[in-house]
């Protein structure tokens, strides 16, 4: 899996779902969008929203720490 | 499940109160779907808690946090849906349909960010309007933006924008700015931010992404507008009070009416903590003594009950 996580610096919701995917032991790369301006474009272009944290899975765009979401399309197996 | 005591909110009044139950070796649940509450969304560094010159609000939650995971005390975070009352214990019921009980429950769920409530402030939520400065403020580089809020969080949230936006207009509803001196000091430093009181912001408009604020001058009752691509609501917070409205007493801003020796709330077995209270300073400081106070209360409530 491909998997991307756009941030900016301080921003205190990238920070909970990085800290979420660490746990997890998912393998992801972090791009801070205030640096990669390209990478600013592509995820403003895909979400059409000027918002993080953004997580790309495999070119599916995911806005916020939208946990269903993310726990669905990583397979992550909750604890009951 | 059956805990002595769970906690809702993972801010500093939560944490706090985990640190003093696993200290008191209750069996507690701290449930919170993110750490840090208000405090991690601080555009400023907090200069009034002790022990600290200057910390960023993620700095001393994580501190905080990092004390709280080396106790005994179970973390769980999940979306809340309920809190009832069952016989002598709470049942406290989550999104997924899961539960768990407790014979004692602390509440230190914070606050939410108010929201403006006119047209088009949810329609562009994500594209324009945040209430967020510190998440999306930094994607507003070279960008015209609106501050809707003159008070202090207002202020801060300007002086943190002026890294990044062309061009900053705070909006306040009032006569005139309700920042301290201080904050209204450093505003004017550099001639990026311009304060426009007396504005009642009326709608949010553009297109794919938002454009522009339109207001009405309070005093000549004009119609004004601002052309802007951000807007950032900082007009203050709700308490999230609404999941126990049913078990405390809430005054007219819905905060949870306590005895703030004690901490309790009207239902035996209830505390509540923080900014979801009716306590009149909401700082970091007093936060974690609520936190603290409401634990041990908790505690002699269970001894009360185990005889």
């Amino acid at each position: 899996m491909n998997i991307r996580l756009f941030t900016t610096p301080i921003c205190p919701y990238c920070v909970t779902l990085k800290r979420f995917l660490e746990e997890k032991g998912v393998q992801f790369v972090v791009i801070n969008v205030l640096e990669d301006k390209a990478a600013q474009e592509e995820m403003i272009e895909k979400t059409q929203q000027v918002t993080v944290p953004v997580l790309d899975i495999d070119g599916e765009f995911i806005v916020g720490f939208d946990r269903k979401k993310i726990v669905e399309k990583l397979g992550i197996k909750e604890e009951d | 499940m059956v805990y002595d005591l769970a906690i809702i909110g993972g801010g500093p009044s939560g944490i706090t109160a985990g640190i003093y139950a696993a200290r008191q070796k209750m069996k507690t649940v701290l449930i919170a779907k993110s750490f840090g509450g208000q405090m991690a969304h601080k555009t400023v560094d907090i200069e009034n808690y002790p022990g600290f010159d200057k910390i960023s609000g993620l700095d001393l939650i994580e501190k905080f946090e990092n004390q709280l995971k080396g106790k005994n005390v179970e973390i769980l975070s999940e979306e809340l849906h309920a809190i009832v009352k069952e016989n002598d214990s709470f049942k406290i019921s989550f999104e997924d349909g899961k539960f768990i009980n407790a014979t004692a429950v602390i509440i230190a769920a914070g606050a939410k960010p108010r929201k403006l409530d006119v047209e088009g402030e949810s329609e562009f939520l994500g594209r324009g309007v945040s209430y967020c400065t510190t998440c999306d403020g930094p994607l507003y580089q070279g960008k015209d933006i609106v501050i809707a809020g003159g008070g202090n969080a207002g202020f801060e949230s300007a002086i943190f924008m002026q890294n990044y936006a062309n061009k900053v207009y705070i909006l306040e509803y009032g006569p005139e700015a309700r920042a301290d001196e201080e904050n209204q000091k450093r505003a004017n430093e550099n001639g990026k931010i311009e304060l426009i009181v007396s504005a009642d912001i009326k709608k949010i408009q553009g297109s794919a992404f938002m454009e522009k604020v339109v207001y009405a001058d309070r005093v000549t009752g004009e119609e004004k507008e601002i052309k802007a691509q951000g807007v950032f609501v900082q007009i203050g917070y709700s308490p999230a009070s609404h999941i126990v409205e049913h078990l405390a007493d809430l005054n007219q801003r819905k905060e949870i009416i306590v005895n703030h020796d004690t901490m309790e709330t009207r239902t035996p077995g209830l505390y509540a903590a923080g900014d979801i209270t009716d306590g009149f300073l909401k700082q970091v400081v007093v936060a974690a003594a609520d936190g603290a106070k409401a634990s041990m209360s908790a505690y002699k409530y269970l001894q009360s009950k185990n005889g």
